[in-house]
C-alpha cells in the first residue's frame, strides 16, 4: 500500500485552458501544477467559475489545455482514455432509460468487445459491491436518485479503469443519501484501490472523502492551495463531530481566494 | 395492485365518458338538425348516427352485387394498403435521413430547406405532377402518402438524436466508441420515442393523403367511392359510413402506433407498473 501510495499518476505542470479566442476570450484555468499520486482520493473543491469541472475534462481527454503538459502514468490522456483508463460519474446519473440495470452497466463492456458471459458476470459483481444486488432487471426509472447513482458508479468501475474521475456526483441528492454514498464510495475505493478525482463545492464532502484536497479560485481559475486531510481510515461518519475535522473544513475555507 | 387498476379504470372511465359526451353532442345536433325547417335534406347536414350504423348493416345490395358494407370494406382495403405501403416508405426513408442529417451538418442544412418546401406543396397540386411522372395514378398515391409521412418522421426523429445529452456523448467517447456504436447504442435508441411521435402524426396524415388523393381519379379506393357517393350515384349514408370509417381507420392507426411503441420498449411497461 505505502509503495503504491508513491507513485505518480497523474501529473500536471503548468496547465492553462483559455476558451474562444479573440476578444470573447476566457481564461478557465492559469497555470495548473498538481501530482496525483496511484490509489489517491483527490477532490477538486472550489466555487462554481473556479475551473474545476475543466481540470477534471482536461484530465478526462474530453478537452485539451491550450498550455501545459498532463500525463497519465506516463503516457497521453489520449491514450490513458483509448487504454480504458478512465470511469465517469457525472453530477446526473446519465442512465440509459430503455436498458436495465445490468445492462447498463454492460455498456462500456459491450462497445469494448467483452463477451456476454463474462459481461453479465461483471456487471453482477459490480451490482454487489454497489449494493444492488436484487435489482439488475429493474429500469433507472423505477429506482431512486441515490440507487440511480450507485448503477452509474457501477458502470463507471465495470472496466476496471485505473482512476475514477467523479464529476460533483452527489450533488443532487439529498443530505442523507450523500452521507450513505459517501461512506459506501470509501469502502469502494478501499477495496479496489482506485485513484479518485472528485469535483465538489462541499468543502465538508471533500474534507470527509479526500487524502488531499486541492483549492481551486475563481476568476481566473487556479490552485489556491493544497490541504493533506489525514484522519485515520477507514473514516467513520463519526469524526464529523471532533474539532479536528472542523478546523479542517475551516482551514480549506480560508485557503480561498477572491471569494 | 389495487391503486394501479384504480388509475387503469380511470383512464378508461375518462376515454369512456368522452366517447358517450361524443356521440351525445352528434345526436343532439342531429335532432336539431332534423327538426330545423330551414334544412331540407338533413342528411346532408348530418344524420343520426344509428342511421348509419343501419346502412353499414344493410343486408341490400347497392350496385347490384354488394351491400353497403361489402363496397365500403373493399374500396378501405385497397386506400389502406396504398397508404401502409406509403407509410412504411415514408417512415424508412424519413429514420434513415434523420440519421444522414445527424451524422452531418452539410447535409442537413441542404436538405432541410427542400424538406420543408416539399411539404408546402399542396397534395392535390403533387398528385398530377406525380401522375405525368409516374404515369400510374397508384404509384403516385402511394408516392404521396410516403412523402407526407417522411417529413415527421425525419424531423422528430432528429430532434431525438439532438436531444441526447452532452454526457452520454461523453460517456461513448470516454469508452472509445466508434461512430456505430455511437448510433446503435446511444442515438438511435433515445431517438426511438420521438421516432414514434413522428409516426403517430404520420399514420393518420399517410390515411388521409390517400383518401384525399383517390378522389383526383377513379379505380379502387375510399375517395373514389366517396366521390361516387355524392354525385348521388347511391344513398347519402354511404357517404356517411365512408366518413365514419376513414376516422376510425385513422384513429386506429394512431392507436397501432401507440401499441407497437409500447410493445418495443419494455422500459415503459416496467416503469408504468411500479408507478403509484
Amino acid at each position: 500500500m505505502d509503495t503504491a501510495n508513491t507513485e505518480t499518476e497523474i501529473l500536471m505542470s503548468d496547465i492553462g485552458m483559455k476558451f474562444n479566442s479573440g476578444p470573447d476570450e476566457v481564461t478557465a484555468l492559469t497555470s495548473v501544477s498538481l501530482d496525483i499520486k496511484k490509489g489517491e482520493f483527490v477532490s477538486l473543491v472550489g466555487p462554481s467559475g473556479c475551473g474545476k469541472t475543466t481540470l477534471l475534462r482536461i484530465i478526462a481527454d474530453l478537452l485539451n489545455p491550450t498550455s501545459g503538459t498532463i500525463n497519465i502514468g506516463g503516457e497521453s490522456t489520449k491514450q490513458a482514455r483509448l487504454d480504458g483508463k478512465y470511469g465517469m460519474v457525472f453530477q446526473s446519473p446519465v442512465l440509459y432509460e430503455w436498458r436495465n440495470v445490468v445492462k447498463n452497466i454492460e455498456l462500456p463492456l459491450e462497445i469494448m468487445g467483452v463477451p456476454k458471459n463474462e459481461r453479465l458476470e461483471r456487471a453482477e459483481e459490480m451490482l454487489e459491491m454497489v449494493g444492488l444486488k436484487d435489482f439488475g432487471n429493474s429500469y433507472p426509472g423505477q429506482l431512486s436518485g441515490g440507487m440511480q447513482q450507485r448503477v452509474g458508479i457501477a458502470r463507471a468501475l465495470v472496466i476496471q479503469p485505473e482512476i475514477l474521475l467523479m464529476d460533483e456526483p452527489f450533488s443532487a441528492l439529498d443530505e442523507f443519501t450523500r452521507e450513505r454514498l459517501h461512506e459506501d464510495l470509501l469502502n469502494i475505493w478501499r477495496r479496489t484501490n482506485k485513484t479518485i478525482v472528485f469535483v465538489t463545492h462541499n468543502i465538508s464532502e471533500s474534507v470527509f472523502l479526500s487524502d488531499k484536497i486541492c483549492v481551486l479560485s475563481p476568476h481566473p481559475g487556479r490552485l489556491s492551495a493544497v490541504v493533506d486531510v489525514d484522519f485515520e481510515r477507514p473514516r467513520l461518519m463519526d469524526i464529523k463531530s471532533t474539532p479536528e475535522y472542523t478546523s479542517k473544513v475551516f482551514e480549506v475555507r480560508s485557503s480561498f481566494e477572491g471569494v | 395492485m389495487a391503486q394501479i387498476k384504480k388509475k387503469k379504470n380511470s383512464s378508461t372511465m375518462v376515454t369512456l365518458l368522452w366517447t358517450l359526451a361524443f356521440f351525445l353532442i352528434w345526436e343532439l345536433i342531429a335532432f336539431w338538425v332534423e327538426s330545423s325547417a330551414s334544412i331540407r335534406s338533413p342528411e346532408k347536414v348530418l344524420p343520426h348516427f344509428w342511421k348509419i350504423v343501419a346502412v353499414a348493416f344493410d343486408g341490400k345490395t347497392i350496385n347490384g352485387t354488394d351491400t353497403a358494407i361489402q363496397l365500403v370494406w373493399l374500396n378501405a382495403k385497397v386506400t389502406l394498403i396504398r397508404s401502409a405501403q406509403g407509410f412504411v416508405i415514408g417512415a424508412s426513408i424519413g429514420f434513415l435521413l434523420a440519421i444522414l442529417m445527424s451524422l452531418s451538418q452539410i447535409i442537413k442544412k441542404i436538405a432541410f430547406p427542400y424538406l420543408m418546401i416539399i411539404q408546402m406543396i399542396p397534395i392535390l397540386g403533387m398528385a398530377p405532377i406525380l401522375l405525368s411522372f409516374t404515369g400510374d395514378i397508384d404509384s403516385s398515391r402511394i408516392i404521396i402518402a410516403a412523402i407526407l409521412t417522411f417529413y415527421p418522421v425525419a424531423t422528430n426523429t432528429l430532434a431525438g438524436m439532438e436531444a441526447v445529452e452532452k454526457e452520454k456523448h461523453e460517456l461513448m467517447y470516454s469508452y472509445a466508441a466508434n461512430k456505430w456504436q455511437l448510433y446503435t447504442k446511444t442515438l438511435i435508441p433515445a431517438s426511438i420515442p420521438y421516432f414514434f411521435t413522428g409516426l403517430k402524426v404520420s399514420a393518420p396524415l399517410a390515411i388521409t393523403a390517400s383518401i384525399l388523393v383517390d378522389t383526383l381519379q377513379g379505380g379502387i379506393g375510399l375517395g373514389c367511392l366517396l366521390s361516387q357517393s355524392l354525385k348521388g350515384a347511391m344513398t347519402r349514408y354511404v357517404f356517411w359510413l365512408i366518413v365514419v370509417i376513414s376516422a376510425a381507420i385513422g384513429i386506429l392507426s394512431y392507436l397501432l402506433m401507440g401499441l407497437l411503441e409500447d410493445a418495443i420498449s419494455s422500459h415503459k411497461k416496467a416503469e408504468r407498473a411500479c408507478k403509484r
